[in-house]
């Protein structure tokens, strides 16, 4: 009978542990990413970072003491999987936040998004998704991508470049920012090559490289991911090209030169929103503590960024009284110069411009493979990019 | 009591229901997926899982999976391009319906359109047989799978077609529980249909082209007219999944009609039971419901040990290849063929001998 009762009472000590604190409410937030598809080279960190986020934010009081929940899904880079995911959230969970990834699934959400009035927070950096006339409830925290081919571009003609080519994957992750980046390198009279496609999961552009030699620009924009891009820095320096790159930020990490060696030092310049890991910043000291000595990209800490933002948001949605779909859009919309303790350029949200800032770091390659700042440089912001 | 079925007339012997209890079966079963929505909710928050959203996918494979089941199964033309074939039937229903047609007329077409398609690649059947002919409809697959992708003017390219919800009626079928309703028509329909066709001098013409082509020619039938047919209500049927299937998710987009889906239909097929009605049904359940389960046991294990998330999330795929693998080792003729064995079972229980 003692035996009996040890039990139950073990088993009650165990149950109260386990469960979450009388009083305190959670709240639920989708996660969808990037695992085992074409972009897990970069989405596996910022799978990782996301969690990491949840549980400092948990730690440090939630949100005025709810916690937040996090439920993270692999969807491998396929649409029809995150919409399955998405209507699962919803339907099941109940969120009406979502963490997401890519430029095409986040896309292709935008008409349930609007519909089902839930705030969609990215990994897609897509200038498309700034507009709230058009997509009112998409955020994210990264420079955009049109803001980074833009200040690529101006970057390369103040090295003197005269000739550009785009290098990018046939996917709207790759495609979308390139009329900006054309209609700007038109404006400030650079000379454009014909495209290139190389995919995502590419092996080899040697033959892309070849035929761009013909044309040999100065600099050359990379829309990849880190795997395709340290392919093209590879074959280009086996070729002797001249052309530098200019990397978008899901092609450019800690990983680059490991993959690459010698290859990407002086060739490869990333268009960095975020910090690189380990930097000397006050967010960072965070960001290394959650990773308990491992060292991870900086796409662990583009998800962090996120994940704090969200907070913040939630934050005053609840003082609003207000936790739920547009409560959250609304509180999102009142950060102005948020800080992010310099993991990246201060953060602000209005009704009219959901950018969040237009300024970035343009990151080189030191010898021995060490992430170097080349320059910090900002577009001014102006009205008429909004959303494109 | 008699110890088995006896029949006095050919008609009963016919019968697709042929005793009382199965009719029985048979209406409970069809109340209970007609009110299912009803309490849909309640049974998706105790799973975890959104339940209908996952029938709807469900039948939506039962369509394609009877389709090819008609080939492979029952004619024995194996194809390895069914999946571009479900793509050709989302994308000219999508592409219909974007240019205004309404439900009823762009997914009957976007069928018409894939028959068409199939037929055209099923001709080299007249010559080819087994994997050459695996050969030669996976080249359809590449080929249809290029222009989807860069067809850019129609297909949209890599940035998808946007697709509105079907209506029907001035009803819209927008939310999940109304869709289901469209879908398990279109699927019940499908069933009756394979199952109908089966037992037509059409679907018999199939069977003996099967089993043994050259007899079939020497007692008249037509091989390159039933082969050809063959391709083409099977493709047909692809071609309505895909349509229903463009209208259910709102978004197309080529990645999704890959070889993987081709491969993943006759694995469907293969699972669930070659030749068997109940083989595609049983097939689609499976390759849809597992993966989902799969899903939880990796969610539950990363509110534990949140770090090794990604190998969770990678370790479902592994563990998903080795269940199809240890089906097909385990049970080669399939699920129906088990459902049959588990049937007989208790048909006579407890006094089986």
């Amino acid at each position: 009978m003692r035996k009996f009762g040890l039990m139950v009472a073990v088993s009650l000590a165990v149950c109260l542990a386990l469960a979450p604190m009388a009083g305190a409410a959670e709240i639920k937030v989708g996660g969808i990413y990037d695992i085992t598809g074409a972009t897990s080279d970069v989405g596996k960190d910022y799978g990782t970072g996301a969690i990491a986020a949840e549980k400092y934010v948990n730690a440090n009081g939630g949100i005025d003491g709810d916690t937040v929940k996090l439920i993270p899904n692999d969807y491998a880079y396929k649409i029809p999987e995150a919409v399955n995911l998405y209507k699962q959230y919803l339907s099941v969970d109940k969120v009406f936040v979502i963490q997401g990834w890519g430029t095409g699934d986040t896309n292709a959400l935008r008409p349930l998004i609007n519909k089902d009035q839930v705030v969609f927070m990215s990994a897609s950096y897509d200038g498309n998704l700034t507009d709230p006339k058009q997509t009112p409830y998409n955020f994210f925290i990264g420079t955009d991508y049109s803001t980074a081919i833009r200040l690529a571009m101006q970057f390369a003609q103040d090295k003197g470049a005269k000739k550009v080519v785009f290098i990018y994957p046939d996917h709207p992750y790759g495609k979308n920012p390139i009329p900006a980046g054309k209609a700007y390198a038109e404006k400030i009279k650079l000379n454009i090559g014909p495209d290139e496609i190389v995919d995502l999961k590419a092996i080899d552009a040697t033959s892309q490289l070849l035929h761009m030699k013909q044309f040999d620009p100065d600099y050359a924009w990379i829309g990849g991911t880190t795997a395709s891009t340290a392919v093209i820095i590879k074959d280009a320096a086996k070729l002797g090209l001249r052309t530098k790159f200019m990397i978008n930020c899901w092609g450019f990490d800690e990983n680059l030169p490991k993959l690459t060696g010698e290859a990407a030092v002086d060739r490869a310049y990333g268009m960095m929103p975020t910090a690189v890991w380990g930097t000397d910043v006050p967010g960072m000291k965070a960001v290394l503590a959650s990773a308990g000595g491992q060292a991870y990209t900086l796409h662990y800490i583009k998800s962090w960024v996120s994940m704090l933002v969200m907070t913040e948001g939630l934050k005053r949605a609840k003082k609003a009284g207000k936790l739920n779909g547009p409560g959250l859009k609304a509180a999102l919309e009142t950060i102005k110069d948020f800080d992010t303790g310099g993991l990246t350029a201060p953060i602000t949200y209005t009704p009219s411009d959901h950018r969040p800032n237009t300024s970035m770091a343009i990151y080189g390659v030191a010898a021995g493979g060490k992430l170097q700042k080349v320059k910090d440089v900002t577009l001014e912001r102006v009205p008429e990019y909004i959303g494109k | 009591m008699p110890c088995g079925l006896f029949f006095s007339k050919y008609e009963k012997d016919d019968a697709i229901f042929k005793t009382v209890w199965l009719k029985c079966w048979m209406t409970v079963l069809v109340v209970l997926l007609l009110t299912f929505p009803l309490f849909s909710q309640k049974f998706s928050e105790m799973l975890g899982l959104n339940v209908t959203n996952l029938l709807n996918l469900i039948f939506v494979y039962i369509i394609g999976a009877h389709g090819l089941n008609l080939l492979t199964g029952y004619t024995g033309q194996i194809s390895l391009g069914h999946g571009a074939f479900m793509g050709v039937g989302a994308y000219t229903t999508g592409i219909l319906a974007n240019a205004g047609w309404p439900f009823w007329l762009a997914l009957p077409a976007g069928g018409v359109m894939t028959a068409a398609v199939g037929m055209l690649f099923g001709i080299p059947s007249l010559r080819l047989r087994g994997l050459y002919l695996a050969i030669a409809t996976m080249a359809a697959q590449f080929i249809l799978d290029y222009a989807m992708r860069n067809w850019t003017s129609l297909t949209g390219g890599s940035s998808g077609l946007i697709v509105p919800s079907a209506s029907l009626f001035g009803f819209t079928f927008d939310s999940d529980q109304s869709f289901y309703y469209l879908a398990l028509a279109f699927a019940i329909m499908a069933t009756m249909y394979l199952k109908n066709l089966a037992r037509t001098r059409t679907g018999r013409a199939f069977v003996a082209v099967r089993d043994r082509y050259l007899s079939a020619e020497v007692i008249g039938v037509n091989l390159f007219k039933y082969r050809l047919m063959s391709f083409g209500i099977s493709s047909f049927m692809v071609g309505i999944a895909g349509g229903l299937w463009a209208y259910y998710i709102t978004i197309i987009s080529d990645e999704h009609f890959t070889m993987w889906l081709s491969v993943q239909y006759l694995a469907m097929i293969i699972v669930g039971g070659l030749g068997h009605v109940l083989g595609g049904i049983f097939g689609a359940v499976f390759f849809v419901v597992l993966p989902e389960l799969l899903r939880l046991p990796a969610e539950a294990a990363t509110a534990v040990y949140p770090n090794i998330f990604g190998i969770f999330a990678s370790l479902r795929e592994m563990v998903f290849g080795l269940i199809v693998i240890m089906f097909l080792i385990f049970e080669p003729d399939g699920l129906a063929a088990r459902w049959h064995t588990v049937r007989n079972y208790w048909k006579l229980w407890p006094f089986s001998y």
